[in-house]
């Protein structure tokens, strides 16, 4: 069964249509990558899938592991395995990150039926998730991203996502802003979390990126649409070419 | 003297009258209510319950100091605490502004109160919890708690108003403190009066060379009430912070007027203030700052954010400075709005519902104004009376 099935998707903002007919199907274990100019829909995309009220579905289908997205809100998507990293994450003043993440990591389990984690196993956790992302400990301590720099706030968002342990981890563009150290640690700590059963869906303006995290599929996406689809090469023909031809083709 | 000085306080207090909404001091804030009532002097022992925070309780039943109920009898050398009656000050009186009607009245009829001495070179670390429980309805209670903490000394003051919960009476209290060059006075007021009920407290800190005096005041109850919060910075790098917090639902008004007077150099001014409202509840915030000309390089900060959780909800908030110096740091906002939206979204995409997610942000609201409190006891305490606040106000 697929992780993800996108079948003629038409999502809107503010009464405005921005995706306009998106279908893609993301399998267990696989990484696919969506590029695609400013302002063609990608973080529009994102927060659909995520279940965030502000877009709005007017058309097509979500399969999330199966289950319709329509019959979940956005934090039972959340527990039932689904991740967005944010391109903007947002600041939280006066809730640190370690208790956030706690709450978060229980909430999740409670959904699942596991058991809530007590101070000492969350503690735990944290030092063997830290192995994976490295992230200072005072970001731990500080409230949730306030005053982070853009390159630390997006590593918070792996980290998250580490300690949330989803099936499906929606990255976006979380490699804008990092530097070049950052981005590696960044790419290794999603390598890390690979695996067998998890799927990634990576956007990103950048090939750089997808030296590091290797897709198994790239997506073109203008205007709302997905105008070409191939194998990692792809980044690297756009890379060269940019997205003159579809843009030109629309008159935009 | 007393007996002078409470003549002359009924004689301005009947002259004066009380304060109507075309005073500037009281334009949002309505006292009919308190001045038409008629209250008795009734009195019994109370049925309330409370908590005791710590070693040292000082309660007042009903106005009246309860030695039964109280613990303060094991105090080492240099603390002294007692009935206001029983030890008397001659700088009782000479801080809070006489010709104000809460006062003067205050000063005239005052039943009892809370006299607390540290003397010089004394750090007492164990707070004094001092519990004022109200449970006679149609009844007035005025008080009176005098702190005073010597050179160098220190002490920590929690004031603590609970009140029955349906009974309607008018809770009218001073306090006038005196910090002493060095001395440090951490001080806390808890109001948990009715919700029927009145409250009004006068609260007037001295500050001396290098003092420090810390308020927090976290208000959850009375229908109608205020806190008057003056400080007076006398001596150079004196350190003033008064933080506050209002939960307020239903119909409550609740109004805070501070006033800082920095008449000196090098002082340091903080407040914090936040609130909460829901319903139809009304907050009245007005955080007046004076830097006087010989107040060089004062640092005065001020800001009032306010959360509203339903459109019923009203607040006024005017901070004002008033500078007469050149060179000093003075800030001032304030902000009004809903809870961020955004930020729950936020939360909700990492799997926290949005109830708890609610709850967690609004907790985080409030709870920024209890970062800075130092007594460990209190802020365990504060923290959860906030908590089972908004546990109610979700239901
Ligand atoms: N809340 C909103 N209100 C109005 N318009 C919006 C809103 N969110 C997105 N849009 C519009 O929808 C379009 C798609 O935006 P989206 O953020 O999905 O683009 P993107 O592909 O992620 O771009 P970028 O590469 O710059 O991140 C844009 O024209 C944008 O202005
Ligand atoms: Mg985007």
């Amino acid at each position: 069964m697929a992780l993800l099935e996108i079948k003629d998707l038409h999502a809107s903002v503010a009464d405005k249509p921005i995706l306009k007919g998106i279908n893609l199907t993301i399998k267990p274990g696989e990484v696919h990558a969506i590029m695609g100019p400013n302002g063609s829909g990608k973080s529009t995309l994102s927060n659909v899938l995520a279940g965030n009220e502000a877009y709005v579905k007017t058309a097509g289908q979500v399969l999330f592991d199966g289950q319709d997205i329509d019959d979940l809100a956005a934090h039972e998507r959340a527990c039932a395995g689904m991740f967005l990293a944010f391109q903007y994450p947002v600041e939280i003043a006066g809730i640190s990150n370690m208790y956030f993440l706690k709450a978060a990591v229980n909430a999740v389990r409670k959904y699942q039926g596991k058991d809530q984690l007590d101070a000492m196993d969350f503690l735990d956790m944290v030092e063997d998730k830290k192995k994976i992302v490295k992230i200072r400990d005072d970001l731990l301590e500080r409230a949730v991203n306030s005053g982070f720099s853009g390159g630390e706030k997006k590593r918070n968002e792996i980290f998250q996502m580490a300690m949330l342990e989803p099936k499906l981890g929606i990255l976006d563009e979380t490699d804008s802003g990092l530097d070049i150290d950052a981005l590696r640690i960044v790419a290794d700590g999603v390598n890390a979390l690979r695996s067998p059963d998890r799927g990634f869906l990576v956007i990103t303006h950048y090939q750089r990126l997808l030296d590091y995290i290797v897709p198994d599929h790239v997506h073109v996406l203008v205007h709302g649409q997905i105008v070409k689809s191939g194998g990692k090469e792809l980044a690297l023909e756009l890379e060269d070419e940019g997205y003159a031809s579809w843009v030109d083709e629309k008159g935009a | 003297m007393l007996n002078e000085l409470r003549n002359k306080a009924e004689t301005a207090f009947k002259a004066n009258g009380f304060p109507t909404t075309k005073e500037e001091l009281w334009r949002f804030t309505d006292v009919s209510r308190v001045a038409s009532a008629e209250f008795s002097n009734d009195w019994k022992t109370s049925d309330l319950e409370f908590q005791p925070l710590d070693k040292i309780t000082v309660v007042f039943e009903n106005g009246k100091l309860s030695r039964e109920k109280s613990n303060f009898d094991d105090l080492p050398k240099g603390v002294c605490i007692g009935s206001i009656l029983d030890l008397v000050d001659p700088r009782i009186g000479t801080l809070a502004d006489a010709q104000s009607a809460f006062v003067s009245s205050n000063t005239a009829y005052f039943s009892d109160g809370a006299f607390i001495e540290v003397t010089d070179g004394t750090k007492f670390e164990t707070p004094i919890h001092l519990v004022f429980l109200a449970d006679v309805d149609g009844a007035a209670f005025h008080l009176r708690n005098f702190i005073s903490a010597g050179v160098d000394s220190e002490v920590t003051v929690i004031e603590e108003y609970i009140g029955q919960s349906g009974a309607t009476y008018w809770t009218n209290v001073v306090t006038e403190a005196f910090v002493a060059d060095q001395g440090f006075v951490d001080h806390y007021k808890v109001q948990r009066e009715s919700a029927t009920s009145f409250h009004f407290q006068t609260l007037e800190a001295h500050l001396g060379t290098g003092s420090v005096f810390s308020n927090h005041a976290v208000t959850f109850g009375s229908a109608l009430g205020r806190n008057d919060i003056r400080g007076k910075l006398t001596g150079e790098e004196g350190e003033a912070i008064c933080n506050g917090l209002y939960l307020l639902k239903d119909k409550q008004h609740f109004d805070t007027h501070m006033f800082m007077d920095h008449a000196v150099p090098k002082c340091n001014s903080h407040e914090l203030y936040k609130g909460i409202l829901d319903d139809k509840s009304r907050a009245v915030f007005c955080g007046r700052i004076l830097v006087q000309e010989d107040a060089q390089e004062t640092d005065a900060i001020q800001s009032n954010g306010n959360l509203l959780l339903s459109r019923g909800a009203k607040v006024n908030t005017l901070p004002q400075l008033e500078i007469y110096a050149d060179d000093v740091k003075c800030t001032h906002g304030a902000t009004i709005g809903e809870l961020d939206e955004v930020g729950l979204y936020y939360l909700q995409t990492r799997g926290i519902d949005p109830v708890k997610g609610r709850a967690m942000l609004t907790f985080a609201f409030a709870n920024e104004v209890l970062d800075e409190v130092k007594c460990k006891v209190a802020k365990a305490y504060i923290e959860g009376l906030v908590h089972e606040w908004l546990e109610q106000v979700e239901k």
